[in-house]
């Protein structure tokens, strides 16, 4: 803060020194002649200079000269008075040298931010590193993940977590990224393979894309199980004409799981959509993805209740839940929210916007 | 701190150019030597704060500070070091900013060189250069303030628009702008001269130089821009008579006229009150594209400060200076002296000549640009004015200006021989018509407009030669003498026969490339062909990569000429997730001055094997379109080296010699 009080003190006094200095050394020029007739006798020469090199002719010379001359014989006649050094006049230019840096110092105050410290990304990165990781909302920990990555060389261990708080802070390229880079590292692991496939499928909006695809195929070579990456494949194989293969996929899976597991609801009822029949209640929320996104708003509103000081978190909820098309929810989070965040209209126009989100299907 | 003074080195050059303004003008009044002295002084102070202001902000930008609102809005730590750079300039805030360093920059040049200017002339420039930074920084600061901070700065910024993330882009906007603002201090100039009353051929010659900078900057930043859509907007054209292209078109064009007139005024001393009309209409012409470009009132790539109010703020700006400046000019140019008079057939006249059609191709291209708008805004109607429009209008203008541009030069001051310009043009015409008739018996399809355009490019080219070999006296003296000659020349000979030689160039270049370019686009699975004209593609791969700040699809193709493989060009489609923004990397092989330019698009959703819309294009000659304008520009520069324009050098010269 002194700093920049200081910094801004050298910058006026130099400027008014510049105004000073100038007008004293201006002062010594003064009586300094019309440099217009000067000019127009650099013309003359020029034109014979041109002439005697051939450049233009003689019948050129004649004419351009003669008027070049008149011009000339015109400026002397009407030469301009030479300007004086009146010194009564330095005390205006004290006051203007010395009023310049207050008028600036008034605007400055006017739209600056005095006492604000500047807030390169590099400081605040160091400053998330030092705080306590629980405290830290995803997308910071997201940043600390990259940088600690940077600096230690990343092993799947850390792409996975740095996938997972992308994905926490709505950033499903990001975690894409970071998950191919494990993948890189570790091209065994089914678990990265099957993450893979999640987050392009939430990237497509939830649709199976041929990447996603072939990362659920992939997840599966190393472990045939995976209940997730067998069921999105089922799906991708319905959605591309072969129902039978899908649906066979998806009875064996359901087969296997044990009756207590709500996932096998979620594949029956899948199943029964698929077949063409009404689907109860559970209609596309259970598709995986869904229920996924669900699972993540509970606990992203369980979060904010014990650690409540996240405005970032309060915005990602109300825009889930408007997202979600859950209103009550999203009315319940955004009140909430709102009289947290009375005081802070950045917040409130954040919250309001993400409350405005168009929601899904 | 640093950003904070920045922001506080920005108000400090506002109430400089007020000082600047005030002690300048009391200056001229009183005839006093000091008070000029202290407002040349509060130019260069005002100048300096503003490269504080400037070097701040992109400080800002490099360590991505998001507690900078512009920051926050317009990069992202992701983004590689040269775009954080450019970032700086590449929003509305960032750009007022750089606007108003090259306005200071240039009213200190005035204070800081301009030793040879009258008293009164240069104080008077100072003066109203300083009214126009008062108008401009306190329009940034209060309405577009770039160091605006957040309290609770977001943890990523939202980067910079992606097709903005390019070298030739990084570099436009500055070049452009020093275009545009240079015209300020020309406008300034002819303030100072109409409230002096005086517009004669010493005013002219001081005027020159400043003209001649600011047209080569702006002749560098149009080819930048043109060059940039060329390869980054993956249309295959290079000009598309956008609104905001034809912002930075105008200026150049008046510019060009004034370049013109400037001559007679300094060599005869006549056409000063038109010289001067077309100085201050340079500046408004740069001030409609700020305030066009700015307002919202376009849609385009380039509009991107949509806020209607800053725009109104703009239009008042726009309106009071060059309402001011045109009020001067009404009132005080019936008194201007009358200057030398001349013949019909003169250099003069075809000076005249050619202010008549530049002006006109201006009024031609304002109407294009302003008429949908305004239609728009009568009757809600939206309608697009677009290169049909412009062919019938523009282009005969331009066509009439190529026939006679090769006499200007050889014409004489005052009354010139008709009769013996035509007897040393007639083989260039003769070579120029054979050029055209060649384009259009060997070059197939057969295309008579582009043919005639052939014969008017070579008719400039050898027009420009012919002129060089008329001063030379090439083939009609020795060798040596001619040599000698040539050495000789003045640079602002050299710099007339390379900006004419540089239009012609281009017009080789533009009218080849639009008769002639070939283009075909199909949707292609790995391994498929496409055929174009006599060339063929194959697509050999697709494959995905990751940038700094992008994922992509990079497709790698071979070219072949019959069964020669003459290219493989790497067309990319890149995905921007922060902003969630698609740009296609074009792929261009420069074969001689031809360029092959290849646009990999988007992947076809397909049951089967993927397929990828794949576009070519066979562009002839278009090397020559950014060619041209860049020997352009190198004339203005040669002819701004001639010391003829430095005064003090030139005296300098005279001494040690």
């Amino acid at each position: 803060m002194i700093a920049f009080w200081v910094v801004a003190g050298v910058l006026s006094a130099a400027c008014a020194g510049v105004i000073l200095s100038s007008a004293a050394r201006a002062a010594t020029r003064a009586g300094a002649a019309d440099p217009t007739t000067e000019l127009y006798r650099r013309q003359l020469r020029e034109i014979d200079d041109l002439a005697d090199r051939g450049l233009i002719p003689e019948t050129e010379r004649t004419t351009t000269h003669a008027e070049a001359a008149r011009r000339l014989l015109a400026a002397t006649d009407n030469q301009a008075q030479a300007w004086t050094a009146d010194t009564s006049l330095r005390k205006p230019v004290l006051v203007v040298a010395a009023l310049t840096p207050l008028l600036a110092l008034g605007c400055y105050i006017a739209v600056g931010s005095p006492g604000l410290p500047d807030q390169p990304f590099k400081s605040r990165v160091a400053a998330w590193r030092a705080a306590e990781p629980a405290t830290l909302t995803p997308p910071e920990m997201a940043v600390v993940l990259q940088e600690l990555i940077k600096e230690r060389g990343g092993d799947p261990e850390a792409y996975g977590y740095l996938a997972q708080a992308e994905m926490a802070s709505d950033n499903p390229s990001g975690a894409a990224r970071a998950l191919r880079r494990a993948i890189e590292l570790d091209p065994n692991r089914a678990d990265l393979w099957e993450g893979l496939g999640e987050v392009l499928l939430v990237e497509a909006q939830g649709d199976v894309s041929p990447q996603a695809e072939r990362a659920f195929l992939e997840a599966l070579k190393h472990d045939p199980k995976l209940v997730n990456a067998r069921f999105h494949v089922g799906r991708a194989r319905i959605a591309a004409g072969q129902r039978d293969v899908g649906l066979a996929d998806w009875r064996a899976l359901v087969a296997e799981l044990p009756t207590g597991d709500p996932r096998r609801a979620a594949v029956q009822s899948a199943i029964a959509s698929a077949e063409g029949q009404a689907a109860p209640a559970a209609g596309p929320a259970l598709g995986g993805q869904l229920a996924a996104v669900q699972g993540m708003v509970a606990s992203l509103a369980a979060r904010l209740e014990d650690n409540p000081d996240d405005e970032e978190g309060w915005v990602r909820l109300v825009r889930s839940y408007a997202v979600l098309g859950d209103q009550a929810n999203r009315d319940a989070a955004l009140a909430k929210a709102r009289t947290k965040y009375a005081a802070n209209p950045d917040v409130l126009k954040a919250l309001d916007l993400a409350a405005k989100t168009e929601p899904m299907r | 701190m640093i950003v904070e003074i920045g922001s506080f080195s920005l108000a400090l050059a506002l109430a400089l150019s007020l000082a600047q303004a005030l002690l300048a003008g009391v200056a001229r009044i009183r005839r006093s030597v000091v008070l000029a002295g202290a407002g040349q002084g509060a130019a260069i102070g005002a100048f300096a704060g503003l490269v504080v202001a400037f070097a701040a902000l992109m400080y800002a930008f490099v360590t991505s500070d998001f507690s900078v609102s512009n920051v926050a809005a317009n990069s992202h730590t992701a983004k590689p070091l040269l775009y954080r750079v450019a970032g700086t300039w590449g929003s509305h805030e960032g750009s007022m900013l750089l606007w108003c360093l090259a306005l200071t920059g240039c009213g200190a040049a005035v204070a800081a060189v301009g030793r040879d200017l009258p008293a009164g002339l240069k104080t008077l420039t100072i003066s109203v250069q300083g009214l126009l930074g008062v108008v401009f920084l306190a329009y940034t600061v209060f309405a577009s303030n770039p160091f605006v901070r957040l309290a609770q700065p977001p943890i990523e910024g939202r980067s910079l628009n992606p097709l903005l993330q390019d070298p030739a882009l990084a570099f436009h906007p500055p070049m452009l702008y020093l275009g545009y603002v240079g015209m300020s201090v020309v406008f300034s100039f002819a303030v100072a001269a109409l409230i002096e009353g005086r517009v004669d051929a010493a005013w002219a010659r001081w005027v020159r130089p400043w003209t001649l900078a600011a047209w080569s900057a702006l002749t560098v930043g149009i080819t930048l821009g043109a060059f940039w859509a060329y390869y980054e907007l993956g249309w295959g054209g290079w000009w598309f008579w956008d609104p905001v292209e034809n912002a930075s078109f105008m200026p150049w064009l008046i510019a060009t006229a004034l370049l013109h007139s400037a001559i007679v005024t300094e060599k005869r001393g006549a056409m000063s009150g038109w010289t001067v009309f077309l100085a201050l209409a340079a500046f408004t012409f740069s001030m409609l594209g700020a305030f066009l470009v700015r307002s919202g009132v376009l849609t385009s790539v380039h509009a991107f400060a949509v806020d209607p109010t800053r725009g109104v703020l703009l239009l008042a700006i726009l309106g009071v200076t060059a309402g001011a400046g045109f009020a001067l000019f009404a009132w005080r140019a019936p008194a201007l002296k009358r200057g030398g008079v001349f013949a019909p057939v003169s250099r003069e006249s075809a000076l005249v000549l050619n202010n008549i059609l530049l002006a006109a191709a201006t009024a031609t291209v304002l109407l294009g640009t302003l008429y949908p708008l305004m239609r728009e805004a009568a009757t809600g109607e939206a309608i697009s004015v677009g290169p049909p429009f412009f062919n019938l209008t523009f282009t005969p203008l331009m066509a009439a200006l190529a026939i006679l541009l090769p006499a200007g030069p050889l014409l004489a001051w005052k009354r010139a021989d008709a009769q013996g310009v035509m007897q040393r043009l007639w083989v260039a015409a003769l070579i120029a018509a054979a050029c055209g008739l060649a384009a259009f018996a060997l070059i197939s399809p057969r295309k008579a407009f582009a043919s005639v355009g052939v014969a008017m490019g070579a008719w400039l080219v050898i027009g420009a030669l012919v002129e060089i070999g008329e001063r030379t006296r090439a083939f009609r003296t020795s060798a040596a003498e001619s040599w000698r000659r040539l050495i000789g020349l003045p640079r602002g000979a050299w710099g007339m026969t390379l900006a004419h030689l540089g239009l012609g160039v281009f017009v080789l270049g533009a009218c080849f490339e639009t008769g002639w370019k070939l283009e075909a686009a199909e949707a292609l699975p790995v391994g498929g062909r496409l055929n174009l004209g006599e060339y063929h593609l194959v697509l050999d791969e697709v494959r995905g990569l990751e940038g700094p700040n992008y994922d992509a699809e990079r497709g790698q193709l071979r070219a072949f000429k019959g069964d020669k493989q003459i290219c493989a060009p790497t067309p990319e489609r890149r995905l921007y997730p922060t902003g969630g923004q698609t740009t296609s990397e074009v792929a261009i092989c420069t074969l001689g001055v031809n360029h092959l330019y290849v646009v990999l698009g988007e992947r076809r959703p397909t049951t089967g094997a993927p397929v990828w819309l794949v576009r070519a294009y066979w562009n002839p000659w278009a090397l020559l379109i950014f060619i041209g304008p860049g020997i352009m520009a190198l004339g203005g520069v040669v002819s701004l080296s001639d010391r003829r324009l430095r005064l003090a050098a030139g005296r300098k010269a005279e001494a040690a010699a």
